[in-house]
């Protein structure tokens, strides 16, 4: 009995090792969010020869700029660790929210756990974008201007480094009047994410 | 007629040297100038390029691979490759790639020069050389004096490459200032995924 305990403390030992293999931060091996009212498990890939491949993958990118490490100064640039922070409080609390500012059908395909998908040209529909206020906790008040003081916090992205979606966006939120400090801009976007193995979703 | 003929012909030519990807609109490419050479620094022109080699793994081993925080620390500066190319462009300091000789002598940014994150550690007469190169003198007290130390930029492989931070931790530790210090955190990794353009270093080190 007492060796049969030992080899079952081993085994769970030697698995929950490999699981950690590859790991996001010393602390931190995955994260729990919920994708669409469903609890999903952040971690990353733990094939260590797997590589990534396909549309993320590639280098030639006609047209996209390469974007600036800060798009405004007064909007934080936040890389992976900071999004998991965000994703794991604010976003589990309902006190914030991750936007996927690509097309639909990227979005569709394959996403960040817990995006929403607003697509970056909604930007030029002033209803839509009025709605999309709303949403977020902002009120027009009777004299046209907007109280933004119950808003949520806003992480954006899109395809990444040379993506100018998210900060076009983002900019276009600063115009409305959304508060800077309630906006955070994950540059890396969907090509890093990827690229560092860390989960996606299908949105179907 | 004719004229239409020449318009053409010299449309075509000037299509055919230009970038049809550019780093942003209206810069091609960038020139900079250093260790005697000049290196032009552009992003790949060729359609069916994807990130294959090494630095298209998704998963290395924990440790001594995580991923770093966006900063390093509120005054050490986060560079982007647009905040790089500047940085080399307007010389503005000593551009450093910090990752062990065996990464650098395989492909490296143009222009970096290698100094492996170790050295910076401990305390050894390599070290004391790098610093007073740097710009760094003695205090009457035996203690660095880093007041006209150069700017230097640093990087490694990218966001799960702990390399460059760790030097830039330790260069903090003995008083380098952290407002001469910059980190491109996205490395080897983000440089290439965008297509930019690496060189093997001739006689590495």
């Amino acid at each position: 009995m007492k060796k049969l305990i030992l080899l079952l403390i081993l085994t769970i030992g030697v698995w929950a090792g490999q699981y950690d293999k590859v790991k996001i931060t010393p602390e931190m091996a995955y994260i729990y969010v919920y994708h669409k009212g469903k609890a999903v498990k952040v971690h990353r890939i733990q094939d260590t020869k797997h590589k990534l491949t396909g549309e993320y993958a590639k280098q030639y990118r006609p047209g996209q700029d390469i974007q600036p490490i800060k798009m405004h100064k007064e909007i934080q640039t936040i890389g992976e660790v900071e999004l998991l922070h965000f994703m794991k409080t604010k976003g589990n609390d309902k006190t914030g929210i991750l936007v996927d500012l690509r097309p639909k059908s990227a979005y569709k395909k394959e996403s960040i756990p817990s995006a929403v998908n607003i697509p970056a040209s909604t930007k030029d529909d002033k209803v839509k974008l009025e709605k999309i206020l709303k949403v977020l906790g902002a009120k027009r008040l009777d004299d046209g201007s907007l109280d933004t003081s119950k808003v949520m916090q806003v992480a954006f992205y899109c395809n990444g480094l040379w993506c100018s979606k998210a900060p076009t966006f983002i900019k276009t939120f600063l115009e409305l009047g959304y508060p800077a400090e309630k906006m955070l801009y994950y540059r890396g976007g969907f090509q890093m994410w990827k690229i560092l193995g860390f989960t996606t979703v299908t949105n179907q | 007629m004719k004229k239409i003929y020449i318009t053409i012909f010299l449309v075509s030519t000037l299509l055919a040297n230009a970038n049809v990807v550019e780093i942003v609109k209206g810069m091609p490419y960038v020139k900079v100038k250093a260790h005697g050479k000049t290196y032009k620094i552009e992003r790949t022109q060729d359609r069916d390029t994807y990130l294959t080699n090494t630095f298209a793994l998704t998963s290395r081993p924990s440790p001594p691979f995580f991923i770093e925080p966006f900063s390093i620390n509120d005054d050490v500066e986060t560079y982007g490759e647009l905040e790089v190319l500047d940085f080399l462009v307007k010389k503005k300091g000593l551009f450093i790639d910090a990752r062990l000789e065996n990464w650098y002598e395989k492909s490296a940014i143009p222009t970096a020069i290698n100094i492996p994150f170790k050295l910076f550690l401990s305390e050894s007469k390599e070290r004391e050389k790098v610093l007073k190169d740097l710009g760094a003198t003695y205090n009457k007290d035996g203690s660095w004096d880093f007041s006209s130390a150069k700017t230097i930029l640093l990087y490694c492989n990218g966001a799960w490459c702990g390399q460059s931070p760790t030097a830039i931790k330790a260069l903090l530790d003995i008083g380098y200032p952290a407002k001469k210090m910059k980190y491109y955190r996205g490395g080897m990794q983000a440089w290439q995924l965008l297509g930019l353009t690496t060189i093997i270093p001739k006689g590495a080190k």
